[in-house]
């Protein structure tokens, strides 16, 4: 890993350099794979999240991306939805962002008293029923989805201006990086940890253990609603065929992928799919088999480190480093060599 | 009641109070009939063979699950069908046979969130400057139970007679009045031993300490007062020598080679 003092370093130059690529970027690229990654990383870090703090893996994240979706798209003005109220596309966000916290707590209110495969399920479920209601309920998806949303005017044109709205999901890409980052040094933060490696100890510590689960749920809703209502201003169309069962099982890959363990795998994981996902469909003997060429290297990936490219990346510099002092192994701490470590 | 007779009434009135506690899970009556009075500043052990139910009777008293029959008070107030986080403000702790820790934690976070868990901050989603004091806190908890050297180590990579030694400081986390230890001793060598038996004895007095231990030598050494225990009841109450020389201990429990078994 990165030793401590130089992370703030290497942050700070990536994100640079991803500020930097649209002025080197076609537009398209900027858009379709710069953005795109930021977008669906976003929503796998809310994944990751809940996985990595609480040991979740939660299927309704995509879910709650498009209830924030189709919330805006039914609140601003849009082609499609419920054209009655046609806010301003900033109220219409932010009511987004409350409506989708508050069905993520209700979801959470059920899915925090199960754990493991149960929760897959139920999570799985809520996914399922938020995409039926939207496509039974045309009032609320058009048909054939809302489109020609209205985009926030600072945003420009999303055609001659790709990089306004880069620039914008790299802003809360960063600055969700960095909250989560915090939280998981918080009471809080420390305490959904708690539950994660050991639930009967944290009641016996007295904690409140559903009520946490729930809010905790409800703050992966809000990482989520902010990627879904970012999909619409940069998309500006939603159908209820975006929060499809296959692209929820996508989200689950990007996720795994990256390494279900580190935030950051979140956006490695997106670059990576949004990439292979671009460059397979060009090539001939894929074509239309995209998933099935994304489903094999998939397999190879998670075959080859189950903490996803994260957890590849995380082995190779530790290996790195074992070989690099090899020949002062024991002069690291206090003498109790740790051999087992070794093992993975 | 007058402010006389509370007074005078608190030197009487156990701790904790258990008056006909059961508890039967399907068909097995792990617990059954037992009345105990603990009082403040009492060191008491628990004994009994596998399966007397002494586990079993630590989850009642701590609310890990309710008792099926009976009622259970503590600090004079009724909690028979609270759950362990309403006891939990009351001073009440606990350790487990078989150690419950953050493995993906370090020592200091581990005691970091015990600490949290008794001063009720749960849901703090920022860090002010009592958290300083509470990391402070904890890293000096760990040293207490001799873990100074381990403090940023993830518990996973602890030896067992470490992890044992940081259930004991997770329990201590947030000034406990009841302290309840189950089985601190099992798996520990015989010098890990007599350093736990010298912490126990070094507890405060204002810690009252119930106790469940198998090592005889840890048990009648700490302990003041003994309960022995046998299908799920009491079958002996006395003091350390009393019990040393009951014949029923000697063929329940001693007789059958339990010292020597480890
Ligand atoms: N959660 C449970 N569900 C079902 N049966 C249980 C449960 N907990 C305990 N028992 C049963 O209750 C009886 C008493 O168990 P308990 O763990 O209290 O014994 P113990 O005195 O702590 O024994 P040991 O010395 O082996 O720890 C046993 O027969 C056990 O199988
Ligand atoms: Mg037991």
């Amino acid at each position: 890993m990165i030793p401590a003092r130089l992370q703030w370093p290497v942050g700070f130059g990536v994100v640079l350099v991803a500020a930097l690529l649209p002025f080197v970027c076609s537009s398209y690229t900027t858009s379709q794979i710069l953005t795109r990654s930021l977008i669906l990383g976003l929503a796998a870090a809310s994944l990751i999240f809940l996985a990595s703090l609480g040991g979740w893996v939660s299927l309704a994240q995509l879910g709650l991306y498009g209830v924030a979706g189709f919330t805006v798209g039914n609140l601003a003005k849009a082609d499609g939805g419920a054209k009655v109220f046609a806010m301003d596309i900033w109220v219409a966000s932010l009511l987004a962002l409350v409506v989708t916290v508050l069905v993520g707590l209700l979801i959470g209110v059920i899915a925090s008293r199960s754990e493991g495969i149960y929760f897959l399920m139920i999570t799985l479920a809520f996914g399922v029923i938020i995409r039926l209601l939207f496509e039974k309920a045309t009032d609320l998806s058009g048909f054939g989805g809302i489109n020609q949303i209205i985009q926030p005017s600072l945003l420009g044109s999303a055609q001659l201006d790709p990089e306004r709205i880069y620039w914008l999901c790299l802003a809360i890409c960063v600055l969700v990086y960095l909250g989560v980052r915090y939280f998981a040094r918080t009471p809080f933060g420390l305490a959904f940890q708690g539950i994660r490696d050991n639930t009967p100890r944290m009641r016996a510590l007295g904690y409140n253990v559903t009520l946490m689960r729930t809010v905790a749920f409800g703050i992966g809703a809000f990482i989520a609603a902010l990627a879904g209502v970012l999909n619409v201003w940069w998309n500006t169309q939603i159908s209820p065929g975006t929060i499809d069962i296959g692209p929820v099982i996508f989200l689950l890959m990007i996720a795994i992928i990256g390494g279900l363990y580190r935030i950051e795998g979140a956006w490695v994981g997106a670059l990576i799919y949004v990439v292979l996902d671009n460059r397979l469909r060009s090539i001939d003997v894929v074509g239309e088999r995209v998933a099935t060429a994304l489903g094999i290297i998939f397999l190879l990936i998670v075959l080859l480190s189950p903490g996803g490219v994260m957890g590849i990346y995380e082995s190779l510099s530790s290996r790195w480093r074992r070989t690099g002092v090899t020949g002062g192994a024991t002069s690291d701490g206090d003498g109790t060599a740790t051999p087992t470590v070794a093992g993975d | 009641m007058s402010q006389t007779e509370t007074s005078a009434a608190e030197s009487v009135v156990p701790i904790l109070r258990l008056r006909g506690v059961g508890r039967r899970f399907g068909g097995v009556h792990a617990v059954r009939g037992v009345d105990l009075d603990v009082r403040a500043g009492e060191r008491r052990a628990v004994l009994g063979p596998n399966g007397a139910g002494k586990t079993t009777l630590f989850n009642v008293i701590a609310g890990e699950f309710p008792p099926t029959e009976g009622s259970v008070e503590l600090f004079g107030v009724d909690v028979t069908n609270k759950p362990a986080r309403a006891r939990v403000p009351l001073g009440v702790t606990r350790t487990f046979q078989i150690s419950r820790l953050f493995g993906g934690l370090s020592v200091a976070d581990n005691l970091y969130v015990s600490i949290i868990g008794a001063e009720g901050g749960h849901l703090r989603p920022i860090r002010n400057a009592k958290d300083r004091a509470y990391h402070a806190q904890a890293r000096e908890l760990g040293d207490r139970v001799g873990l100074g050297g381990v403090l940023d180590e993830l518990v996973g990579a602890l030896s067992h007679g470490e992890q044992r030694q940081l259930e004991i400081g997770m329990a201590l986390a947030g000034d406990p009045k009841l302290i309840m230890l189950d089985e601190p001793a099992a798996g520990l060598a015989r010098a890990e031993r007599v350093k736990l038996t010298e912490m126990l004895l070094g507890f405060d007095r204002s810690i009252t300490m119930i106790l469940i231990e198998h090592d005889m030598d840890v048990a009648l050494t700490v302990a003041e007062h003994v309960t022995m225990m046998h299908d799920g009841r009491i079958v002996v109450e006395g003091t350390p020598s009393e019990i040393r020389g009951n014949q029923l201990v000697h063929d329940l429990y001693l007789g059958k080679g339990h010292r020597n078994h480890e």
